[in-house]
């Protein structure tokens, strides 16, 4: 076997020049030709048989043969109206000399750049950019006056918030850069852009501020990026999954968002945030377990108040984890670990109950899942039936019928409600997950299983890294001035400094000692 | 053109198929260890038989009788549902079975052959020891209690009077089951609270001797059901080693309380000097410090209180706002807290009993003069002198500072 295997290697680095040049194959890499109805020809039979592409023909000036080449819904109609042929098709006494320089720089148009290769025409008629030929002209000239039909800004759905910005992300990549610039107005905000995908050629951005970010994260993501080959890229997931540290981890290594201003902040601790256009969720590496239990709402309302709830987080997280679990092996392996009383409520409730606890548990808990994920997806006429099927049947007629007990219900409950609290939906869907191993272990091997089950967890978390950075900083290796973060949340005077992980340029984001206090007061005067 | 692609797939399936293979074996015999090891001690709720409380009574012919108490689940509640509690007019929530054999464990095997379900111990608070048992050594049957993993060593431990397993069968209106009425009186610390840890500490330490609170079954008011008694703390038993030598009434018990620093709900009624009708007091705080002292070879100890009261009932004419009256009233506390402790110090004496475990405190003061006379420890113990030393204050009031129902004519002020 281990010989055939040589000879399959030996073959694929035959097979690598040929591999390569797939990917050229689907980009044309001829030059434009001399002449004009060549060029048409070409274009009209690499177009062939797409009804969406107008090749509108006339005369420049009245006596010179040209052709308008863009597809219908992508280009500004009027635009091309207005401010190409009209001033193009004029009588032929107006015709200006030379002729290439009137349309590079005297026509009313936002961009017009000369293409000569015939692939650039082509991803120029293709992102919406009218092309422009005429006869006596090898070069193409490409109009920039895309325009199609995209949503607008809305509030972020998946991340929603009391106080803070409203505005969320959009599928067009453009909106969502311009909403990064408008609130970093800085130059030192860069966007880098790449196509990925063979057919879909989806824009991605990479956005960071130069200064802030590690440079040679920059080179890592891009050659990440550069390494996709595939021929479409419908959502950022896609891109997520293929350049994540570790992709057999169930925790996100790459944190998403619809939020500009979660992107923003990252952005200003020296994080890079990836854009991809389609899609209204941008990625955000590097990032650490604990960026996944922060919310955007921790840091726009009062510093108790963020502790508060971040530290209600941290409790409910370990409950999603680990509540169901604890319950079934005290159940069923440590019977004296609770109070009397309640052991012998819990008794009675589970009297009639045939089932043994991790059967039961096991059940409601995929019920539960069950019902989570219908609500999702149904049409939201039809969630209220959901919900009264949820409350109903599984809640009261299951109890009532003796086949659930009633502290399981609560468990349960508490359980989903537990790991609804995770701010971001993908963490809460990775502790529910580990749930089931967890309730199984507990089920098996008492309490003794869970332990097992946390120092396995602990240790896959340890290991993890997200572009380099390990995934439990700064608690492991611990940093302590960074726990100004994670232990609480540290009022805005005090965050002094940037996570030193995500880059340590330029540490200091702030003026040192700006706690309001009365001796300050005259300080300004 | 994805041709190609799909060759170098047909390569990476070659290349993963050793890899996939061994983690999948891996993963396989990873996943199926707690399979196949574990639940072997798992035991479901619904197969225990949880036991409450234990008598364990003497019978005849070197033979014991192990009593348990066992809840009984269904009994409250109604199989879910509406979630109606039966509980009301003192339903059954409990049974008792009991079986003869020559120890604990014997015993207790049978009993197992009596109940459908696995007789668990880890939630038995409360062991009960009939008096002739108690009479005759308990040394044991302690050994089962301390040596099985599952009763508790926080478990209260009672000597009943006559036999245990009444107590057991009693159905108290109030509680759900005897052996938490026992539980809850022993908490109010109004007799002695002794956990199976303590006794085998009084038993295993220098003095040797212990005490045990005693119990007894309240009779049943009229119109109440015959099983309706609860049962009580009556008083203290005094056990010399393993055996039961005698027993302090109810007054002598609190005053033990005192000795012990115990003392947490009381209340004392005294009369002050020279005026009628009596004060009576609740303590806040009670510190009780005892220090054992040997002069010209004469063993002595000497009990140092420092006790704060709050007036609850003033029967006197006395306005206990005014500092002369208060003093009085004081001394005449501290003269009452003296008297009791006094009092319940000759009654252990009597027994001859360190029951107060003075032993350990004079073999930790003084170590050689212990040893030497360690065998007859208990003859010195009954002759040793006692100084007791009450700092006695009283700090509130309550709502109000003159007698009640008293013009100011009738209030004595100085």
């Amino acid at each position: 076997m281990i010989r055939n295997v040589g000879k399959l290697l030996r073959k694929t680095k035959e097979k690598k020049s040929l591999i390569q040049n797939d990917y050229q194959d689907s980009k044309p890499a001829d030059e434009l030709d001399v002449s004009f109805s060549q060029n048409v020809e070409t274009l009209r039979s690499v177009y062939d048989n797409c009804s969406d592409v107008m090749f509108r023909s006339f005369l420049l000036f009245g006596k010179t043969r040209a052709m308008l080449i863009y597809i219908a819904g992508l280009s500004d109609i009027e635009a091309i109206e207005q401010y190409v042929l009209s001033p193009l098709m004029q009588e032929a006494s107006k015709e200006p000399q030379p002729l290439n320089e009137f349309i590079e720089h005297k026509m009313p148009v936002p961009k017009v750049v000369k293409v000569n290769m015939l692939a650039d025409c082509i991803e120029s008629i293709s992102s919406g950019n009218p092309i422009l030929l005429y006869e006596g002209e090898s070069d193409g000239f490409s109009l920039g006056l895309s325009k199609w039909e995209k949503r607008a800004i809305e509030e972020p759905v998946a991340e929603g918030g009391v106080r803070g910005s409203r505005e969320g992300f959009i599928e067009s990549l453009e909106v969502n850069t311009s909403q990064l610039r408008r609130i970093i107005k800085s130059p030192a905000l860069k966007i880098q852009s790449m196509k990925i995908g063979t057919l879909t050629r989806t824009n991605v951005s990479i956005a960071y501020i130069d200064g802030l970010v590690d440079k040679s994260l920059i080179e890592e993501i891009t050659t990440r990026l550069e390494r996709i080959k595939i021929d479409g890229i419908l959502e950022s997931e896609y891109i997520e999954e293929m350049i994540e540290d570790n992709p057999f981890s169930p925790f996100p290594q790459i944190m998403s968002t619809e939020r500009p201003d979660v992107a923003c902040s990252s952005l200003l601790e020296g994080r890079a945030v990836i854009l991809v256009e389609g899609t209204p969720f941008t990625l955000i590496a590097p990032i650490s377990f604990f960026s996944l239990i922060q919310s955007q709402e921790d840091y726009a309302q009062r510093f108790m108040a963020g502790t508060f709830i971040r530290w209600l987080r941290y409790f409910f997280m370990g409950l999603s984890l680990l509540l169901p679990s604890l319950y079934v092996a005290i159940l069923t392996f440590h019977h004296e670990a609770v109070p009397t009383a309640l052991l012998l409520s819990v008794a009675a409730s589970r009297e009639s109950v045939p089932f043994p606890a991790i059967v039961e548990a096991l059940a409601m808990e995929i019920t539960f899942e069950a019902l989570r994920e219908a609500g999702v997806r149904l049409p939201k006429q039809v969630g209220s039936a959901v919900s009264i099927v949820g409350a109903l049947v599984i809640g009261q007629a299951s109890v009532q019928a003796g086949l659930v007990s009633a502290p399981m219900v609560i468990v349960v409950a508490i359980t989903g409600i537990a790991s609804f609290m995770m701010p971001r939906y993908i963490a809460g869907i990775t502790f529910r997950m580990l749930r089931f191993p967890m309730m199984l272990l507990a089920g098996t091997l008492g309490l003794l299983g869970i332990m097992m089950g946390i120092i396995a967890i602990v240790i896959h978390l340890c290991s993890l890294r997200s572009f380099g950075v390990p995934y439990l900083a700064p608690l492991a290796p611990l940093k302590g001035k960074e726990l100004k973060d994670v232990l609480w949340r540290a009022p805005w005077w005090m965050m002094d400094t940037r996570p030193s992980f995500t880059g340590d340029s330029n540490v200091y984001r702030q003026a040192p000692e700006q706690g309001p206090n009365p001796k300050r007061g005259s300080e300004t005067e | 053109m994805n041709n190609s692609w799909r060759q170098t797939r047909i390569l990476w399936k070659v290349k993963r198929r050793h890899f996939t293979k061994s983690v999948l074996l891996l993963l396989g015999i990873c996943g199926a260890a707690p399979f196949l090891s574990g639940c072997w001690d798992r035991t479901e709720i619904t197969d225990l038989a949880i036991v409450t409380a234990a008598a364990i009574d003497k019978k005849d012919s070197n033979q014991i009788e192990l009593s348990v108490q066992v809840f009984i689940p269904s009994s409250i509640s109604s199989g879910g549902g509406q979630g109606g509690t039966s509980q009301e007019g003192g339903g059954v929530t409990t049974l008792v079975r009991s079986e003869k054999g020559s120890n604990i464990s014997d015993a207790l095997s049978k009993l197992q052959s009596k109940l459908p379900r696995k007789i668990f111990w880890g939630h038995c608070k409360v062991f009960v020891f009939g008096e002739k048992l108690a009479k005759e050594g308990i040394q044991e049957q302690l050994d089962f209690l301390l040596r099985h993993p599952q009763p508790r060593e926080k478990a209260n431990m009672y000597v009943s009077k006559g036999k245990a397993k009444p107590i057991l069968e009693s159905l108290p209106p109030l509680e759900n089951y005897s052996g938490e009425v026992l539980r809850e009186l022993s908490d109010l610390h109004i007799g002695m609270l002794v956990t199976l840890q303590d006794l085998d500490e009084m038993l295993t330490g220098k003095p040797q001797a212990a005490a045990l609170p005693v119990v007894k079954i309240l009779p049943p008011g009229k119109g109440q059901k015959k099983l309706q008694g609860i049962p009580y703390i009556v008083g203290t038993a005094v056990l010399k080693k393993d055996k039961m030598t005698g027993t302090m009434t109810e007054k002598e018990t609190r005053g033990l309380l005192w000795l012990r620093d115990e003392m947490e709900s009381y209340t004392v009624t005294f009369q002050p000097k020279g005026v009628k009708g009596e004060i009576s007091l609740n303590p806040v705080t009670a510190q009780v410090k005892i220090i054992p002292q040997i002069i010209n070879e004469k063993w002595k100890v000497l009990v140092k209180v420092k006790t704060e009261g709050a007036v609850i009932q003033n029967g006197t004419n006395l306005n206990l706002s005014s500092p002369k009256s208060l003093k009085a009233a004081e001394r005449a506390y501290q003269k009452d807290i003296e008297k009791r402790i006094e009092m319940a110090f000759l009654h252990t004496q009597d027994k001859k009993a360190d029951i107060l475990g003075l032993g350990k405190d004079f073999y930790r003061k003084y170590p050689k003069q212990f040893n030497q006379i360690e065998n007859h420890w208990n003859d010195i113990f009954a002759k040793m002198e006692v100084e007791i030393d009450v700092v006695a204050h009283i700090r509130r009031q309550g709502y109000i500072n003159k007698p009640a129902g008293l013009s100011e004519n009738e209030v004595k002020d100085k």
